[in-house]
């Protein structure tokens, strides 16, 4: 399932790609991010708690960050496990300068969903997909708090 | 594994005395504990429409139950639509307007149109259709099942 | 694939219920008609450890008017409010809804409450609260709070309802006594959850000119919406069908549905516009029958 979205942060490039690869800060802008442990150069564990009403599971994966560009674009790769089923998906997050000091975030996803929610709760697959890039720009927004009244 | 619950159902007029998990649903309860295999279970998640039976006069679906709540009920399945050796008229129709081929359907059929019937036995045909229209048959392609309910509303009817 | 093993529990009255919830927290979860619940408990989709059943809390199974308002028990089955006189008499909208929920059989055991705090992108019953500004109250250890449509839905199966709430009651109000309504979807097969529908009311004056109109759409956003739009452009205009199929055109443009498994985005936008126009030609029709019966 192919996901697009994109933001217009009021901030610069520059600051966006900081923050967005400051390890101390991922587990506040990651969906449902609970706990987040680098395991690796640029690879983390992750639990996050993802889901709608009462779908909701607890996946256990891992976040990836690769092919940097800095400061135009990366891929972030996720995985997780849970109950209902599985996710598997590759970003291409991309960094675009606009004017007035501002960056507009261009995310380019390709999301495999399998398992239990897949074959039975196809209803809610989209829904979850659309919360979940909704909440990923929500979440930037407000962790770039300090650095946009800055 | 939860403790065993204990729980007392009218069926077909009998009153049951049991013990049952709560994770137990309806369906399971009357064909493996009571025995009643009349009640068929087709989908599991209440599209099909073969695990119907009545509970209190109103039709159900008995997947989406668990035995536990139907506590103190009154349940009526398929096999106690027939009295004393005599067929239902609905029982009567379905067998006279070939209303059934495979029969997995069947029991949730009646019971659906028992409800249905027992209701008011006035209606059009597409007013049986749409009281049908949660019941799936693979094999008769519906006209004959629409055919015997229309037949059981006259039989009914006249008493 | 049968149910995880669950602790089960039946209280008799709200309170009970209330106080199982915060024992249990969001291992919890509120049976209360179970059409919707039981299909995810037997898929394994949902595993809750504790299930708190509703449905012996007889308290909450009841229908009465009381200033201009329908006040509805959580637990009151959608099979209830079909038979009722009340509903028959003073709202034509809810009746038509509610007969378009599934099947006799899940209307059967379905309730109201279970219905709305479900929260359904595609039900019946949210978009008739949003079409009649309805509220619903909801209880938890810290009081009771009513909460209106518009605050109560968050998004796709949310709604503000805490872990240690259960929502008692839905309040509906009574549609006008000279309004036309009609409610318009559109299923693959009678019965399946709707790819789109519409639920609208219209009141005119003696001049046939419209001086209220109300259109709420489900199944193209992720709750119930008011297409705010198209019912400013039809007050004070006369109600041709040019207006009518306008107001449909207003509605699909304005609506912003995603495409799924089940239709495209563009198909949900024409259907919205295409069963707006047919809900307002039903509303409107009532309204004159309704406008000649008292003349008589």
């Amino acid at each position: 399932m192919k996901l697009q979205a994109e933001h217009v942060f009021q901030v610069s490039r520059d600051v966006l790609w900081q923050v967005l690869h400051d390890q101390t800060r991922m587990a506040d802008w990651i969906p449902g991010c609970d706990k987040l442990e680098e395991i690796g150069p640029d690879r983390f564990a992750a639990t996050m708690k993802i889901g709608v009403g009462a779908i909701k599971g607890t996946y256990k994966g891992t976040v990836q960050v690769t092919e940097k560009q800095e400061p135009s674009q990366y891929t972030l790769a996720v995985e997780g496990n849970a109950a209902p089923g599985f996710v598997r998906g590759k970003a291409l997050m991309k960094l675009q300068v606009e004017d007035g000091n501002a960056t507009r975030l261009v995310i380019d996803a390709d999301v495999q969903v399998g398992g239990l929610i897949a074959s039975v709760g196809q209803r809610f697959v989209s829904g979850i997909a659309k919360q979940l890039t909704r909440e990923l720009l929500a979440n930037i927004e407000q962790s770039l708090k300090p650095e946009t009244t800055a | 594994m939860s403790k065993r619950m204990p729980i007392s159902v009218t069926v077909n007029g009998e009153t049951r005395e049991e013990y049952v998990q709560p994770r137990k649903l309806l369906v399971d309860f009357l064909r493996e504990d009571l025995h009643l295999t009349g009640t068929h279970v087709g989908c599991e998640h209440g599209i099909c429409g073969s695990c119907t039976v009545l509970m209190n006069d109103e039709a159900v679906r008995s997947c989406l139950m668990f035995a536990v709540q139907a506590n103190g009920a009154e349940l009526r399945t398929v096999e106690g639509l027939s009295k004393h050796g005599k067929l239902h008229p609905l029982q009567e129709a379905f067998q006279e307007q070939y209303g059934l081929q495979c029969g997995f359907c069947t029991p949730g059929f009646l019971m659906t149109a028992c409800d249905l019937l027992e209701h008011g036995q006035d209606y059009t045909e597409d007013e049986i259709r749409v009281a049908l229209s949660g019941n799936l048959c693979r094999c008769t392609g519906y006209q004959s099942i629409v055919e015997s309910v229309q037949v059981a509303a006259e039989k009914m009817r006249k008493g | 694939m049968k149910p995880v093993s669950f602790d089960y529990f039946a209280p008799t009255t709200v309170n009970e219920a209330v106080a199982l919830l915060e024992e249990h927290g969001e291992d919890a979860k509120i049976l209360a008609g179970g059409q919707s619940l039981v299909p995810m408990m037997n898929f394994r989709l949902v595993r809750p450890t504790c299930l708190v059943d509703i449905n012996q809390i007889k308290d909450l199974a009841y229908i009465h008017e009381k200033d201009d308002r329908l006040h509805i028990g959580a637990i009151t089955r959608h099979r209830d409010l079909e038979t009722s006189t009340l509903v028959q008499q003073c709202n034509g909208l809810l009746l038509e809804g509610v007969q378009l929920i599934g099947h006799t059989a899940i209307r059967t055991r379905g309730t109201v409450g279970g219905s709305i705090i479900h929260a359904d992108p595609t039900a019946e019953l949210p978009a008739i609260l949003a079409a009649l500004d309805g509220e619903v109250r909801l209880i938890g250890p810290n009081g009771q709070r009513t909460i209106s449509w518009r605050d109560l839905f968050v998004t796709f199966f949310t709604t503000v309802i805490e872990p240690v709430e259960i929502c008692d009651e839905v309040i509906i109000p009574r549609l006008p006594s000279d309004a036309g309504w009609a409610f318009e979807e559109f299923t693959r097969r009678h019965g399946d959850f709707a790819v789109a529908g519409v639920a609208a009311v219209i009141v005119t004056d003696n001049n046939d000119r419209c001086t209220d109109a109300r259109l709420a759409i489900t199944g193209t956003a992720p709750t119930p919406i008011r297409a705010t739009q198209a019912e400013l452009f039809l007050v004070g205009k006369s109600l041709t069908q040019t207006t009518l199929d306008e107001a449909g055109r207003l509605v699909s443009t304005e609506v912003e549905p995603e495409s799924d498994v089940h239709a495209t985005a563009d198909y949900r936008k024409h259907l919205a516009g295409a069963l707006t126009t047919r809900a307002l030609q039903r509303a409107v029709a009532r309204c004159h029958s309704r406008k000649d019966q008292q003349e008589k």
